[in-house]
């Protein structure tokens, strides 16, 4: 079975090159693309010069746009897996091979990368807004996520297929959501732990916070009336 | 309505329509949107030289006032118009979108071939 771990990167210059490095060091069996989002800093000449492997988006399309690339380019290639991967330096490479296995064993349609199936969500603002989402993807599919928002998730063969063909799946919550309610796909979550960012800070301030949130929460109840 | 503002309405609407034909002779529209402004800013004009129309129809409908009417009628027409270019915009940034994705995935698609004929 082939996995391709998919590395989305917008002006990353401070912590690709560790992220990669880690990556194949820790999980060096897994191919990996890294998709240059338009980046405006040296994300691009710094991966070239150690010879990653890297496609470079000519305009920033945003992360949406970017996490479809590597999956066009997964399926055209026919790999069986699809990992998302934060180029920030967050997720931890050795818990790949954890959700390759729990996928080939469940026979999972996506493996989340949890922070709190074992471990309790600590009490923040954030992990609010994380069960906001949880309550609302148990409410319109009757499933428990206990992770909504993690950004490392595993796809197998027919997610990476609907993410290609299709130009409206994002890699957020609300695509949980659609999955399994409208596509009947099996999630399954697997505990790992994340690290706080390498570099840079969290682009989520205050205003931008309460705007992810509406957006998430509409989109999964919209999601699930209006698309097909 | 004062006569002054009757004839300030009428060559507004007109300069209105000239503008709008001669943008249409440029072909700087589409056949479909340049229907859209013509019929609209000629119906400018003929409502400045008759606003007799718009009493009728506020009248009819039982608006207020007929500056009601035309408020709403236009207000309406925006909408629809800011529908359809809201549709369109969607439609062009997905493309946008295929395309680009496109490019680069076929940059890194010959950029792979070129340096495995090198190795080879």
């Amino acid at each position: 079975m082939s996995t391709l771990v998919i590395i989305p990167a917008y002006n990353e210059e401070e912590s690709i090159i560790a992220t990669v490095e880690e990556l194949r060091e820790q999980a060096p069996q897994y191919d990996y693309v890294i998709i240059n989002d338009g980046s405006r800093d040296r994300t691009s000449e710094l991966c070239r010069a150690r010879g990653y492997d890297i496609i470079d988006l000519p305009a920033n399309l945003g992360l949406t746009g970017a996490f479809q690339t590597g999956m066009k380019y997964a399926h055209r290639h026919g790999y069986d897996h699809a990992i998302q991967f934060d180029a920030d330096g967050q997720h931890i490479p050795v818990y790949i091979e954890n959700l390759v296995r729990d996928m080939e064993q469940t026979g999972a349609d996506v493996v989340i990368g949890s922070r709190f199936v074992t471990q309790n969500k600590p009490a923040s603002l954030r992990m609010l807004g994380s069960n906001l989402i949880s309550a609302l993807i148990r409410l319109t599919t009757g499933k428990l996520i206990k992770d909504p928002t993690s950004g490392m998730r595993i796809y197998n063969r027919s997610v990476i297929e609907l993410f290609a063909s299709r130009d409206d799946l994002s890699p957020e919550p609300d695509t949980l959501a659609f999955l399994i309610k409208r596509c009947g796909m099996d999630v399954v979550e697997r505990q790992v732990s994340m690290r706080d960012r390498h570099a840079g800070e969290s682009y989520l301030t205050l205003s931008k916070s309460i705007s992810y949130m509406s957006v998430a929460c509409s989109s999964i109840l919209l999601s699930l009336w209006f698309r097909r | 309505m004062s006569l002054a503002l009757r004839i300030f309405l009428f060559a507004n609407a007109v300069v209105v329509l000239l503008f709008v034909a001669k943008q249409i002779k440029k072909s700087a529209f589409e056949t479909a949107d340049a229907l859209y402004w013509f019929v609209l800013s000629s119906s400018l004009v003929v409502l400045a030289a008759f606003p007799e129309i718009a009493f009728f129809f506020s009248n009819m409908l039982g608006f207020q006032s007929p500056s009601n009417f035309i408020f709403l009628a236009m207000i309406a027409l925006l909408l629809i118009r800011d529908f359809r270019l809201q549709s369109d915009l969607i439609r062009l940034r997905r493309k946008v979108t295929a395309l680009t994705q496109e490019i680069a995935l076929r940059e890194h698609d010959s950029e792979h071939q070129a340096s495995w004929k090198k190795t080879k």
